[in-house]
């Protein structure tokens, strides 16, 4: 087993004079399963198709399961799937033919479990792809990467536009993968909640570089809304790092960055501790600038 | 069994440990009793496995539930024992929560009092029953 399934060191992107990706590290282990998150036009698109090597970065080191990208490409795909973020097939196509075309590029293709996974879920295969709901072309083209068993999945925006029986469905379907076998999962999406599930860590990108890439759990641990009724008591924040502040009645509601449980009792008796979901931590951080990283 | 609150934003591994602890205190799980497989309860979940062992991992750092190798997770015998400085810390909390409320529907001290001695005596009855 490669100890890293992704390894990425200052990729760089440029569109023209604009720089998409700025000198980015990212990394990704076996098992972990990275939501990669941003706002649309932070560059996650573009570092997706550089990892499944559709892109050539302008500068930087990319590799997956130890093996350069752009050079190994080819023999890369076998062992990594993607889901994109609107599934297509060729007009006409259904599942049994988008199947068989799988079998033929990748011999570890397992028709039968790819058959088995369209039942379930009551999808038909003799349908063609392009008259499919979109929900049921997310689970074809979910069953036809699962199928596959690939060592490394890479996820688009997996529940977008999905309705709420289908994306649970979805949520279900990957739930029990990672509880069956080591698999790898890079995946983007706005689906907080959703994410939140699968996710064993995070990654925000803003501007082409990260402002975040932590454990979720230690990321949840460490932020805190913090309520101050006086607002005299607003100070006693600042050692827990305050990230945002607004108004709460004559006080104030603080999202803070370095909770400490231990040292909780400094917020003064009149102070309301609650959990800050994950939506607040990353559109909190998403403001914050990431440092650009030296030459 | 066991659910999510997909609206809260109490972290998931922390929802499960709570849902498993209420479980445990109300004598819907009893001493001894399974609980369900981490693969089990993540595919029922919709959830990654790794969050379900964190919450099962700190429950048996608690020691409410007991994890026999090989055989699955199981409710402890005996109620865990809480360092002091734990168990004031959890008993403050929750009587902070309960004073605010109190005081947020203009309830006094007496009243207050008295009525948490009704539900006390409620649940002695309800569990021994």
């Amino acid at each position: 087993m490669p100890e890293s399934v992704a390894d990425i060191k200052g990729l760089v992107v440029r569109y023209g004079r604009r720089e998409i990706l700025r000198g980015l590290d990212l990394s990704l282990a076996p098992g972990e399963v990275l939501a990669l998150l941003g706002r649309n036009g932070a560059g996650k698109s573009t570092l997706v198709r550089c990892l499944l090597g559709l892109e050539r970065p302008a500068a930087g080191r990319l590799r997956l399961l130890e093996r350069d990208v752009w050079r190994h490409r080819a023999e890369l795909m076998a062992e990594v799937a993607a889901v994109p973020e609107r599934p297509d097939a060729p007009p006409g196509w259904t599942a049994t033919r988008l199947a068989r075309a799988t079998a033929r590029f990748d011999p570890s293709f397992d028709a039968p479990d790819f058959a088995a996974r369209l039942e379930r879920r009551a999808v038909p295969v003799d349908t063609p792809f392009d008259a499919l709901s979109r929900g049921q072309a997310t689970q074809v083209s979910l069953a036809l990467a699962l199928a596959r068993r690939p060592r490394l999945l890479v996820l688009d925006d997996p529940t977008l536009g999905l309705d709420p029986t289908t994306r649970l469905e979805v949520l279900e379907e990957l739930a029990a993968e990672l509880a069956e076998r080591e698999l790898s999962m890079l995946m983007t999406g706005h689906d907080l909640p959703g994410v939140e599930r699968l996710a064993s860590r995070v990654a925000l990108l803003a501007d082409g570089l990260l402002v975040l890439d932590e454990d979720v759990a230690a990321l949840r641990e460490r932020h805190r809304w913090v309520a101050t009724p006086r607002p005299e008591d607003a100070e006693l924040t600042a050692p827990f790092e305050p990230i945002v502040q607004r108004p709460w009645g004559r006080g104030h509601e603080t999202l803070v960055a370095r909770y400490d449980d231990r040292a909780a009792s400094r917020l003064g008796a009149a102070s309301q501790i609650r959990w800050a979901s994950l939506e607040d931590i990353v559109v909190a951080s998403s403001h914050q600038v990431a440092a650009p990283r030296n030459p | 069994m066991l659910s999510l609150d997909p609206a809260s934003p109490v972290p998931i591994w922390k929802q499960i440990e709570q849902a498993a602890e209420v479980m445990t205190t109300s004598g819907a799980l009893a001493p001894g009793d399974p609980l369900p497989s981490v693969r089990e309860l993540a595919r029922q979940l919709r959830v990654n496995p790794l969050t379900v062992s964190k919450a099962y991992r700190r429950l048996a750092d608690r020691g409410l539930v007991i994890v026999r190798r090989g055989q699955g997770t199981f409710v402890a015998d005996r109620p865990p024992i809480l360092s002091e400085a734990e168990r004031q810390a959890s008993r403050r909390a929750a009587a902070r929560t309960h004073a605010l409320e109190a005081r947020r529907l203009a309830a006094d001290l007496a009243e207050t009092t008295d009525l948490l001695h009704d539900v006390w005596n409620e649940l002695e009855t309800e569990i021994n029953a």
